[in-house]
């Protein structure tokens, strides 16, 4: 919409005058790693992160929620519950804004999901352009989500003393102009980004074999392929590849009383389907028994099932599965082999 | 049933260290409503009184010797509803690591020293080898929500169900860097949640107190370790710290190693 300019001094400020009116989480210090956290102190907040350990997505779809609580004192009543609150989240890649259209489309579909919706609805997004590669698994530039053109209220560049601002917006703009000391981009900045934006590609290599438009092709012929059976031997099923990705979304839907059997609340909390039971069904039936099955089911998602669902991506090339996973299970890697058995 | 309404509840142990029991005792501490939702009517380590009329019976503690079998018997008998409490019970956990010594004479001898003829000891199990188990809280020692997670289960007339997934899930869950991932080790991937991935939350790998998932890869889980550099046995100690006792045998019937 419009380009702006913060210098890099004046972020800090920007960071703590959101904070008087909004919610505020963006990347900060894990460990080694980092993590996507309330910020209590702008100077904390890390846009130079690589990659969070869970991906943002934990601020639409939380990974327990109440979904209600009821009574059967005194005649039974049922009180909803959305737990929603204005936020801003800081420093999101675009590997993950490209996941959040799954996210947005699995949600919406049919029945609309009243919680994600209002936490998404009350949700600013501000993105940050990759300048480096984050990580040996990521693998984004080969999934076309290395950069991206919408799905931010704003979005930073790194231009080395300041930011330049990409307005995506209404929203993003009243931002801006309300809690910003941001002046608009001079003819200077237009190059300066230019610069930064053009030399940053060569930097990303490319690591699919095959193009990503290939993806849904590959996946159907390779449903009966003998990978499935030779991942699932050194395959844990620990199930962090689904926890961990920006795309997945499944949950498990419960109950839980209090000890006077009267009240309580009915939850939901994220599933896997790389878990035994989550295929499991009344009688003890499991419609994907065996490991294979189940890996299977997650790369034809990653790369057909959601692609032909919501027309978006199922894998952004984010890496964090490959980098969770205990016996270095890559879809990269994954859908490599399959295309070489193919070729 | 007491005449309140209320279900009596006895608990009970055997070869075990009681800390299971301290735990419950803990959560009558902070859920003071489970007093008012159970009667206890024997209690050990909690009370004097020691009633026999009971129909729900905890069981802390692996059975170890022959007079052990007799006495879980005759709690079973009682008992509507048995619940295997902690480790020992459950998967007979750190008890079992002396059914892998290549000699359970030197192990008693090894802790008795010259008294060892005084103390009964044959290879420890689970009391699921004994008798019928109707419920499970593993952990060594219990999680004290899952304790009363079960407690509200059985009062609702459900039968209690535990996790069976791995520990890397609630571990992921709280965001934690994964230990396997700084150069440690853990049987997180392996070993059954339910205990918030306390250990690697506080960067201790998981040891395997909780038992292991139903269909555990401990091929590939081994591979990972020794990868992580344990040698041969190191890893086999790791692997038998709390499963010495086979774990595709959890739940089943055994004959008494007294008749062997």
């Amino acid at each position: 919409m419009s380009l702006w300019v913060i210098d890099k001094q004046a972020m800090a400020p920007f960071v703590a005058k959101l904070m008087d009116d909004y919610r505020v989480v963006g990347p900060l210090a894990k460990g080694s790693q980092f993590a996507f956290d309330e910020v209590e102190d702008p100077a904390d907040l890390r846009l130079d992160y690589n990659t969070s350990i869970l991906p943002p997505k934990k601020y639409f779809q939380p990974p327990e929620e109440r979904l209600m609580t009821f009574r059967r004192n005194g005649g039974t009543t049922v009180q909803p519950i959305v737990e929603a609150e204005p936020t801003v989240i800081l420093g999101i890649h675009t590997c993950d804004l490209h996941a959040m259209r799954v996210l947005d489309e699995a949600f919406t579909q049919g029945y609309p999901d009243a919680h994600y919706t209002r936490r998404r609805r009350q949700a600013m997004v501000v993105s940050v352009e990759c300048l480096e590669p984050c990580m040996e698994h990521s693998f984004c530039k080969s999934m076309g989500t290395l950069t991206a053109d919408d799905g931010y209220d704003l979005h930073l560049t790194d231009l080395g003393a300041a930011y330049a601002v990409d307005v995506g917006s209404d929203e993003g703009k009243a931002l801006l102009e309300r809690f910003a000391e941001a002046r608009p981009a001079a003819e200077a900045d237009m190059q300066q980004l230019n610069k930064v934006l053009g030399a940053k590609w060569p930097r990303f290599p490319y690591k699919l074999e095959t193009e990503v438009d290939e993806l849904p092709a590959l996946m159907s012929q390779s449903y009966e392929s003998p990978v499935w059976e030779e991942l699932a031997e050194i395959c844990l099923a620990c199930g962090q590849c689904t926890i961990v990705c920006p795309t997945c979304f499944c949950f498990d839907v419960y109950d839980e009383v209090d000890l006077s059997l009267q009240d309580g609340e009915r939850r939901r909390r994220w599933d896997s389907c790389q878990l035994d039971l989550f295929a499991t069904v009344a009688g003890g039936e499991n419609f994907r028994e065996s490991q294979a099955a189940r890996l299977r089911h997650r790369f034809m998602r990653k790369g057909r099932y959601l692609r032909k669902k919501y027309d978006a991506l199922g894998c952004v090339g984010c890496g964090r599965c490959a980098r969770s996973c205990p016996v270095d299970i890559s879809p990269v890697n994954v859908f490599n082999e399959l295309h070489q058995v193919r070729a | 049933m007491a005449e309140n309404g209320r279900p009596k509840v006895a608990f009970f142990d055997f070869a075990c260290c009681e800390g299971c029991q301290l735990t419950v005792v803990d959560s009558l501490q902070t859920h003071l409503e489970l007093v008012e939702a159970v009667e206890i009517v024997q209690f050990r380590e909690a009370m004097t009184e020691k009633g026999e009329d009971y129909q729900i019976a905890f069981i802390e503690g692996s059975c170890t010797r022959e007079q052990d079998e007799a006495r879980l018997r005759e709690i079973r008998e009682q008992a509507d509803i048995v619940v295997a409490l902690g480790a020992c019970a459950h998967i007979a956990g750190v008890n079992a690591i002396k059914n892998v010594q290549p000699s359970l004479q030197d192990v008693r001898e090894y802790v008795y020293g010259d008294k060892w003829e005084q103390y009964d000891s044959y290879a420890a199990r689970p009391i699921s080898a004994v008798i019928e188990v109707d419920a499970v809280i593993p952990g060594c020692p219990i999680d004290r929500f899952e304790f009363l997670d079960v407690v509200k289960k059985l009062l609702l007339g459900k039968k209690p169900s535990v996790p069976d997934y791995p520990v890397c899930v609630e571990c992921k869950l709280k965001e934690n860097v994964c230990i396997l991932e700084t150069g440690g080790t853990c049987l997180g991937p392996i070993t059954r949640a339910g205990c918030d991935a306390i250990y690697p939350t506080y960067g201790v790998g998981c040891l395997g107190c909780r038992g292991l998932i139903s269909n555990p890869n401990e091929n590939a889980m081994m591979d990972v370790l020794e990868e992580a550099g344990l040698t041969v046995e190191q890893l086999m100690s790791k692997m038998t710290m709390f499963n010495a006792y086979e774990p595709a045998h959890i739940g089943e019937a055994v004959a008494s190693p007294a008749e062997e």
